[in-house]
């Protein structure tokens, strides 16, 4: 199976207010970015070259798993979307 | 939006719709509050509806209402390598009657069920609402906040039913502001659409027999395991793993279960079969010594809420605890209603029902699990110690055979190490 097509068969309605607000400057001091591997909807992305850490919250599952694993809480928001906005699971 | 009710439930999964459903029939104005557009939206899990007793007193006529798949006729566990697997299967005659011991359902369709039956029942249901805060007045639970549709509403009494991350317990206090990962796992699913008479080929099925299937030794050495669970015409795979070990692994858990559907074993499973979902979700995994404060001023707290989900390591229960423990917050309202009681006190009662329920005799008496399911060596040495020892007795190749406690020995010693064989043994026993 190709990997990256398994992130195109879940449904969303994506919310203009993101969710999940990121302070990037604890993200660049952070030396575990258990975020990055730990998402299961590749929405943290961290550049080597830049050093600069990239969330994008479209296609976010909604899992917790960030919330569980990064230990800098580096959250200025936490939550989840507004009532009636992102993921749509149909069977599952 | 800004109304009273009796009672508010935060979240319509089976904590919170068992919870309204029982307030409700006992004559309680109760709001039911979802985030999402309908209940069970946002909602996942690996597949597998056990048989739940309390539902059943509830609904006699429970597995012919209720949207169900396929009833669990067969169950089994492999024990997987890159190229070998091992595998060992329960089937009886029993599992094929009615009471069933469990189905596979999706909580799209299960979920809203099981809601719609409690708005049969009176209760009001407030879909599209995600609760941001509880309301507290003299340091009492006194109602919600919302966003979403932006509104307050007010009850003396709100049970926490909104899943495993509650926000509502955190700002209620109930709980501490992070968790453990050592206690949480993650688990990602992939559903496959397949015609249902391949299903009942390939897995040696017949009318609306079901099949579910755990594998060991999958995850790429990340604690965790695999699942397979056959619906009516779709399978869901998918795996489980713990979030410590993956985040100490650096492993994605999408590459883990691209590699676990491409082990040569597995491919025949699923072959022809269409992608049609991904979805995920944290589960707790700390089972008894993971749970928060259950009960405060006007506020109960229920289901994965309240942590109580018990993996063992062959089952994965938590939707039958989840609604055993909201039927019990619900009889505890009740009762707290007819005294005008919301105090801390009063609510009390709910921990004192649950430590007498099976629900708390369960997790109490599985409480070592946990740390069974902390040896790592559970996920890559033994299954690989099961498929060679398997390979060495059926392998026919002119040399002399081994006995099979001198294999068990030699396997042993060569993957695990007599001493840790040992200890691990040990600590399986205490756990289960
Ligand atoms: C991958 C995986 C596999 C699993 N496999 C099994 C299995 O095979 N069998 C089994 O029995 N259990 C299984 N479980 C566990 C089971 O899914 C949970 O124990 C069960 O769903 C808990 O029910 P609940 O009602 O407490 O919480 P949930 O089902 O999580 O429901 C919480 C509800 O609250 C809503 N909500 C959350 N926050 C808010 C808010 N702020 N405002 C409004 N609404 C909110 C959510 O949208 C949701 O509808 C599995 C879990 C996972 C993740
Ligand atoms: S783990 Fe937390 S602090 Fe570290 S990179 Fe990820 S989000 Fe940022
Ligand atoms: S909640 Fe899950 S899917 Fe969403 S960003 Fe966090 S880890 Fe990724």
């Amino acid at each position: 199976m190709n990997i990256d097509e398994i992130f195109d068969f879940t449904s969303f309605t994506i919310d203009r207010e993101p969710h999940i607000v990121l302070d990037d400057k604890v993200c660049a001091g952070c030396d575990v970015r258990g975020c990055t591997n730990c998402c299961p909807a590749r929405c943290y992305t961290w550049s080597e070259a830049e050093q600069k850490m990239t969330f994008v919250y479209d296609g976010c599952l909604e899992c917790g798993s960030c919330y569980v694993v990064c230990q800098r809480n580096a959250f200025t928001r936490w939550r989840y979307p507004r009532g009636g906005f992102g993921v749509s699971f149909r069977m599952t | 939006m800004s109304k009273e009710f009796q009672a508010i439930v935060v979240g319509a999964g089976p904590a919170g719709s068992s919870a309204a459903l029982t307030m409700a029939r006992a004559g309680l104005d109760v709001a039911l509050v979802e985030r999402g557009n309908f209940p069970g939206e946002k909602n996942m899990f690996g597949g597998l509806l056990h048989r739940m007793t309390s539902i059943e007193e509830v609904f006699p006529d429970f597995w012919e209402r209720a949207p169900l798949e396929r009833h669990i006729a067969k169950k089994g566990t492999t024990f997987m390598t890159d190229a070998a697997s091992f595998h060992v299967q329960h089937e009886t005659a029993s599992f094929d009657r009615t009471p069933y011991n469990g189905y596979t359902v999706f909580r799209p369709k299960f979920d809203r069920w099981l809601a719609e039956e409690a708005v049969k029942a009176g209760v009001t249901l407030i879909n599209r609402s995600t609760v941001e805060d509880v309301v507290l007045k003299n340091n009492r639970v006194q109602g919600v906040t919302i966003v979403g549709r932006q509104g307050k509403l007010s009850a003396p009494v709100v049970v926490a039913a909104d899943g495993v991350l509650s926000f509502t317990a955190l700002k209620a206090g109930l709980r501490r502001p992070g968790f453990n990962p050592d206690q949480m796992a993650v688990g990602i699913k992939a559903l496959f659409d397949l015609p249902k008479e391949v299903i009942d080929d390939r897995f040696g099925l017949v009318r609306d027999q079901g099949f579910a299937n755990e594998y060991v030794g999958c995850t790429g050495g990340v604690r965790g395991g695999g699942f397979l669970y056959t619906n009516y015409d779709t399978i869901s795979v998918g795996l489980v793993v713990h979030l410590s070990s993956l985040r100490a692994s650096g492993k994605t858990p999408y590459d883990l279960l691209n590699a676990f559907l491409e082990q040569p074993q597995f491919t025949k499973l699923l072959k022809g079969g269409r992608l049609m979902e991904y979805s995920a979700h944290v589960i707790p995994e700390g089972g008894y010594a993971m749970i928060p404060e259950l009960y405060g001023d006007g506020i109960l707290v229920a289901g994965d809420a309240a942590a109580l989900c018990n993996a063992t390591g062959v089952n994965l229960e938590g939707i039958n605890l989840a609604s055993h423990s909201g039927i019990l917050a619900a009889k505890t309202v009740v009762e707290a209603h007819a005294e005008n009681d919301f105090s801390r006190k009063a609510l009390k009662r709910y921990k004192d029902r649950l430590d007498l329920s099976w629900v708390m005799k369960d997790l109490k008496g599985f409480r070592n699990a946990p740390k069974m399911l902390h040896i790592d060596r559970i996920y890559n040495e033994y299954p690989e110690l099961v498929c060679s020892m398997m390979e060495h007795v059926y392998r026919i190749d002119g040399t002399p055979k081994v006995s099979i406690p001198k294999l068990i020995m030699r396997e042993v010693k060569e993957k695990v190490g007599i001493k840790n064989a040992f200890s691990d043994l040990l600590t399986a026993w205490r756990a289960l």
